[in-house]
């Protein structure tokens, strides 16, 4: 079970307060209908299923905000959270291998 | 006093007698004694037969590694445990215990005849010798094996006990409380910090408690003992025994298994068999020793065949002398001291054969003193004795040459190959390992963790403790606090040093030696040889072909054997073959200990609604809804389902039903930008419902496909009732939060779950407004249409209430603050008296719902189904530009002919569909067939036929064609109808 | 929180008791309008999540950025002047009194107790805080109003469970393991 720190609450948590909601930064484009067949199939679809660091979303049961997370798909370590909205932060300079 | 206990010695209570039973013979124990001790010291080595070859075995080891002595301990019905290792029962009053995996009994067993066939059950004999005839696999080699082979036997009835969770958060987890742990804990627990220190065994003290004669600051062993922890508890110490620490899992969550009452003559009322604790501590501290390797020899599994260490443990906890006569063979200075404690306790031990040329001169001293002749560079090529050891045989080694052996008489055989640290929690982790040319060490750390003392290759208690000492003070660094260094001064210490072997060399046939590396599979050195002969090149492929390190011992004891043993076989060093990965529990731990609470009543979480009671003391018949329990149906006496179901669709038809509704989803969305989200969200159009009406919204996902529906309400201009299924009202609710705070984090709009706040029940049926109407305050009936709604009160009480209807009847649902639910429902019942009113259940929810040709969320759909195939293009509002899954509703596979479409099906004889039953156009055609759709729902209905409906490809164009439903018991012809079988110009709402 | 019966330890250990229902209110609004709104309803509304503020009988909880639980006598209507900054400060006011059944957990014990079904450290809760975590699978709102004195606000539906299982830590507790 891992810990996870909501960026709202301020706090480190334990997992069962939390659920996963799929890779962050894909926003719903502002104009569907100006999207062709292949770049809305993209959006619903396509995902980048990262080995390693991956963008992520997930939503604290205690403060009920959706929040991004930055975690690493080979070690399941969290590297970093930070609020919806706020720009993706580039990644840490070590990537674990 | 039995045989072979020493009067006054050890950590038993010599005043307290145990009796109990073993294979139905009665026996005498000490309290404080394990089963094996209490065995071995009436002289009883014989405790099990083995896995494979069912050879005769006893105790080779005094702790929770034990791989032989695994027996059956029952505590009356429903409590007998197989697979219990002697070595770790406690004695209790009136324990009643058994040997495995032998018939007719312990010393004569037939099953012993596979020993014989030694040869033939070689590693992956299963693959090799089973292979024909096929027929033979299921009826003849799958039981006949199962039935020779394997462990215990699995209990039949249910565990009556009961199991207890808790979370522990702790800024310090020390793992084992021997000098290391005991040393680690002392120094964390400076400062302040919140310290637990955890130990398996009933006692804390670890190889101290074997170790009597070592001094500490002056204090003989177990005074110094006793006053740390006197220490430890006035410092605020968790201080934690009978606990095990099986899985050590990310970010230093520690599982850990507390044995509460299986030692107990008598356990509390109420009382937890185990508790699991899930700690998650700030720093670990592993503090967990090392294991002792077994020698591996021909006959080295024999009874009264055991580790040195584990006879020295007898002799000082439990006051058992595990033979008058034994005989030591060794790589390690460890099994020397063994040998001298035996030696001033009454035992004339028969040899000390060391395989090493040089030994240590002070320990050649000490044996000439007690006149225990030495055997130097001496090899052991065999043993005698059924059920117990009688003989040992040594020979000279120089070079390669072995040299004539020559036997010597024992009652036992003591032996040691070493000793290897105990890396299974450390390995969880996934840490690396080192070689260090004799054994492997933690190397890179993954946790904020510390490894101390013997668990990593440290020997001898004065480094051993000052590591403890040190590995607490860096732990404490590590939660940013400093403490004081601490120094011991140990006296009568015990260093030592060895070499590890692969098989110890032979003048016989090695490839017929039964040397065993591991004894509970019946693993020898010949197995993995051949297994790497036959290409395993890996030691995981090894472990697998020979089940090397796969027993409920999870090769505590074999697994650097094999790995010495493969390496050589391979022509490699041990770390380029490498070691299998240790995974969790630590030790076998029961499945009530894994569930805790969650079993029986418990087992999962069942909501009940506020009118539950009512359903319950009326003699409803209850089914399981999402997380719910709902009124399935309400037979009365002497009706079946099917009986009781009709009643209630025919009496809502007639006059009045109620229903209990409570567990609809609710969600309150309130706002100025309401509309604008219920425009976006839903694919309904919002913006000119009035208030005081109400619509049936749509949801999909971004798919396009239909994800939940409801009937939801306008209040107010800012603020809408939104009805979900009962299934999806969490659902529902965290998508649209999903897309409130990430997508449109501008809109002024809230979401509150008030699925709670209200209970709802529903009225229908031709009365039901007459019914209603004089119970109600508040509602102007000439502006309150089919679709209304508003806030009023009912019976007295506030009420939201809706007109609409999921029967086709004339239709209410009247929401109550959920305190005055069963009130609500009482009131509804009495004025309903005169009507026939009839509470109906979840079942004739269906079949009136089916009737009218509404479909269900997640019975008609499956996540695959759009507006479009559901016949459900009405409710979408082509108007707006955007709305969830608009776009995907133009995507080619979308609109593409031969979807699968929703439609009714009436079956030519009149019988009931089975629901998922699979829809063909031709019966007759070669298998395979193709499969065109499928049974969604089928009911026997209140037209006198059943109704069903289904999802088939092309279906709205099939109207009226006939189609196939092969079922068990013969294909059914089919017509393809309109969904709609009941009243379909919907004349009974407007009556 | 000790009883006067502390030679019976187990007895004292945990108690376990509903309290009556009180009015509860569930407020989001943007932090744009927060003061305003607190204005209205008479109180600072605290911004960290887990603080409470109280004044004349009306506490508020900081459930999230932009939610509070407002708690009030039955019979009271603290929202009215709220309803009346609505264009002003616009948010969301529903009244959820009958969601949820608040239980009263108190004794020495008390820590072990929730420590059996909840991961969260409870111990670590600064007195006076409160917040919405889980309890096996439930998710509930634990107050801490003293050392050793929790209030929990459970769904409705969830009691049965929460109850059953909170009787079997009970027995545990009294059999003292």
């Amino acid at each position: 079970m891992l810990l996870i720190h909501c960026p709202y609450c301020e706090d480190t948590l334990p997992e069962l307060e939390f659920t996963y909601a799929g890779e962050a930064h894909i926003a719903r484009p502002a104009d569907p209908s100006a999207l062709s067949d292949e770049e809305w199939r993209d959006y619903l679809f396509i995902r980048t299923n990262a080995r390693g660091p991956h963008y992520e979303r997930w939503r604290h049961v205690g403060c009920g905000r959706f929040f991004n997370a930055l975690r690493d798909t080979v070690s399941d370590r969290f590297l970093m959270t930070y609020k919806a909205g706020l720009p993706r932060p580039p990644l840490p300079q070590e990537t674990v291998e | 006093m039995s045989r072979y206990r020493i009067m006054g010695k050890g950590r038993v209570d010599h005043s307290a007698p145990v009796s109990f039973t073993f294979d139905g013979k009665t026996y005498k124990g000490l309290r404080g004694d394990t089963v094996a001790s209490a065995l071995l010291a009436n002289g009883v080595h014989l405790m099990g037969r083995s896995f494979k070859y069912h050879r005769p075995r006893g105790a080779v080891t005094a702790g929770s590694e034990e791989p032989n002595a695994l027996i059956g301990t029952s505590r009356g019905a429903g409590r007998f445990e197989p697979n219990t290792r002697a070595t770790v029962q406690e004695l209790r009053a009136g324990l009643v215990t058994e040997s495995q995996n032998k018939w007719p009994n312990l010393s004569f067993d037939l099953g012993a005849i596979n020993d014989r066939a030694y040869m033939l059950f070689s590693a992956g004999f299963y693959y090799k010798t089973f292979m024909w005839p096929k027929s033979f696999w299921d009826k003849v080699y799958e039981p006949v094996i199962r039935g020779a082979a394997g462990l215990g036997k699995s209990p039949t009835e249910p565990d009556p006990d009961r199991y207890a969770s808790r979370y522990l958060h702790t800024d310090v987890l020390v793992v084992g409380a021997g000098p290391a742990g005991i040393a680690a804990a002392l120094a964390a627990a400076q400062s302040g910090a919140d310290v637990t220190l955890v130990d398996e065994n009933p006692e804390m003290g670890g190889s101290l408690l074997s170790d009597p004669a070592v001094q500490i600051d002056g204090k003989p062993a177990w005074d110094w003992v006793e006053a740390q922890l006197g220490r430890l508890r006035a410092a605020g110490v968790r201080l934690m025994t009978r606990t095990t620490a099986i899985g050590y899992y990310h970010q230093n969550m520690v599982g850990l298994c507390q044995r509460l009452t299986d030692h107990l003559d008598n356990p509390p009322k109420g009382a937890p068999r185990e508790r699991m604790w899930r700690v998650r501590a700030g720093q670990v501290v592993l503090a967990q020793g090392a294991l002792e390797k077994p020698l591996v020899f021909d006959g080295n599994d024999r009874p009264g065949v055991m580790l040195a260490g584990a006879a020295q443990t007898y002799l000082h906890k439990f006051g058992v002398r595990v033979g008058d006569n034994p005989a030591v063979v060794t790589s390690h200075d460890s099994a020397w001291y063994a040998a001298f404690d035996l030696a001033d306790h009454g035992a004339r031990i028969a040899a000390i054969i060391d395989t090493r040329d040089a030994v240590r001169p002070d320990l050649l001293e000490a044996a000439r003193k007690r006149g225990i002749k030495v055997l130097a560079s001496h090899t052991v090529t065999t043993t005698t004795g059924r059920s117990r050891v009688k003989s040992v045989r040594a020979a000279l080694v120089r070079g390669d040459t072995v040299g004539a052996g020559h036997d010597i008489a024992c009652d036992c055989l003591l032996m040691s190959g070493g000793w290897t640290p105990s890396l299974h929690l450390f390995s969880h982790t996934k840490g690396s390992l080192a070689w260090d040319g004799q054994t492997f060490l933690p190397d890179r750390k993954t946790e904020d963790c510390e490894i101390a003392g013997a668990g990593r290759g440290l020997w001898g208690y004065q480094p051993v403790l000052a590591d403890g000492a040190a590995a607490g003070l860096r732990a404490l660094a590590g939660l940013g606090r400093a403490g004081h260094d601490a120094c011991f001064t140990v006296g009568n210490d015990r260093p030592g040093t060895g070499v590890t072997h692969t098989e110890l060399p032979t003048d016989g046939n090695a490839g017929k030696a039964r040397a065993f590396i591991d004894f509970q599979n019946d693993v020898t050195a010949k197995d993995i040889r051949l297994a790497v002969r036959e290409g395993m090149r890996s030691i995981e492929h090894v472990k697998r072909y020979t089940t090397n390190g796969m027993a409920t011992d999870q090769g505590k004891m074999s697994n650097i054997n094999g790995l010495m043993i493969a390496a050589d076989a391979l022509g490699k060093a041990p770390p380029q073959v490498g070691l299998t990965t240790f995974r969790p529990p630590y030790t076998p731990t029961s499945f009530g200990a894994f569930c805790g609470y969650l079993r029986g009543e418990t087992f999962q979480l069942t909501r009940k609604t506020p009118i539950d009671p009512w359903a319950e003391a009326n003699g409803a018949v209850f089914e399981p809804v999402a997380q719910w329990r709902r009124a399935w149906y309400f037979p009365k006496p002497g009706e079946d389902m099917h009986a009781a179901v009709l009643r209630e669709c025919k009496a809502t038809r007639a006059s009045l039903g109620i229903f209990d509704a409570s567990t609809l989803g609710k969600i309150e969305v309130a706002g100025p930008d309401a509309v604008e989200f219920m425009n976006r969200i839903y694919t309904n159009p919002w913006t000119k419902l009035a208030p005081g009406r109400c619509r049936y919204g749509l949801l999909l996902g971004e798919d396009g496909f239909i994800r939940d529906d409801g009937v939801i309400g306008r209040l107010s201009p800012d603020l809408f009732h939104v009805t979900t299924t009962t299934g999806g009202a969490a659902r529902v609710l965290t998508m649209m939060e999903d897309y409130l705070q990430t997508e449109w984090p501008d809109l002024d709009v809230w979401l509150t779950s008030t699925t709670e706040q209200w209970a709802t029940v529903a009225l229908n049926g031709p009365n039901a407004l007459t019914m209603l109407k004089p119970l109600v305050q508040g509602v102007d009936w000439d502006d309150f249409p089919h679709m209304s709604c508003g806030e009023c009160t009912v019976a007295g009480l506030p009420a939201r209430l809706f007109r609409l209807s999921f029967t086709g009847e004339i239709g209410f649902e009247v929401n109550v603050p959920a305190r005055h639910g069963l009130a609500l429902w009482t009131a509804l019942m009495e004025a309903g008296k005169p009507y026939d009113i009839c509470p109906y259940g979840t079942e004739t929810m269906h079949v009136l719902r089916a009737e009218k040709g509404y479909i269900i969320v997640g019975q008609d759909t499956d996540g695959t189904v759009t507006p479009a195939d559901a016949g459900l293009d009405w409710a979408v509002c082509k108007a707006k530009k955007d709305f969830v899954g608009k776009r995907s509703l133009s995507r080619p596979d979308i609109v593409a002919k031969g979807r699968k479409q929703l439609v009714g099906l009436l079956t030519e004889d009149g019988s009931l569909l089975q629901e998922g039953a699979q829809i063909v156009l031709d019966p007759d055609q070669p298998k395979p067939m193709r499969m065109v759709g499928h049974v969604t729902s089928s009911y026997q209905s209140t037209m006198g036929h059943p109704i069903a409906m289904a999802v088939i490809e092309g279906g709205f164009d099939k109207m009226g064609e006939t189609v196939f439903v092969p079922m068990p018991d013969g294909v059914r012809k089919a017509r393809i109808t309109s969904t709609v079988f009941y009243d379909p110009e919907g004349l009974r709402l407007k009556a | 929180m000790m009883t006067s019966q502390k030679h019976d330890f187990a007895a004292a250990a945990i108690r376990i008791e509903d309290v009556a229902p009180t009015l509860r209110l569930s407020l989001r609004v943007k932090p744009a309008h927060r003061e305003t709104l607190g204005r209205a309803l008479g109180l600072d509304l605290p911004t960290r999540v887990g603080t409470r503020a109280a004044a004349n009988g009306t506490e508020a909880l900081c459930l999230g950025p932009d939610e509070w639980l407002i708690v009030a006598p039955e019979g009271t209507d603290p929202a009215a002047p709220a309803r009346a900054a609505y264009a002003q400060a616009p948010h969301s006011l529903v009244d959820i009194s009958d969601r949820e059944i608040t239980l009263r957990l108190s004794g020495p014990a008390v820590l072990d107790v929730l420590a059996s079904c909840c991961p969260r450290n409870i111990a670590a809760m600064p007195v006076g805080s409160a917040v919405r975590t889980v309890f096996d699978s439930a998710t509930v709102i634990l107050w801490r109003d003293g050392p050793t004195d929790f209030r929990m606000d459970i769904w409705r539906s969830f009691v049965p469970h929460v109850c059953a299982l909170l009787a079997q830590v009970q027995d545990e507790v009294m059999a003292d393991l």
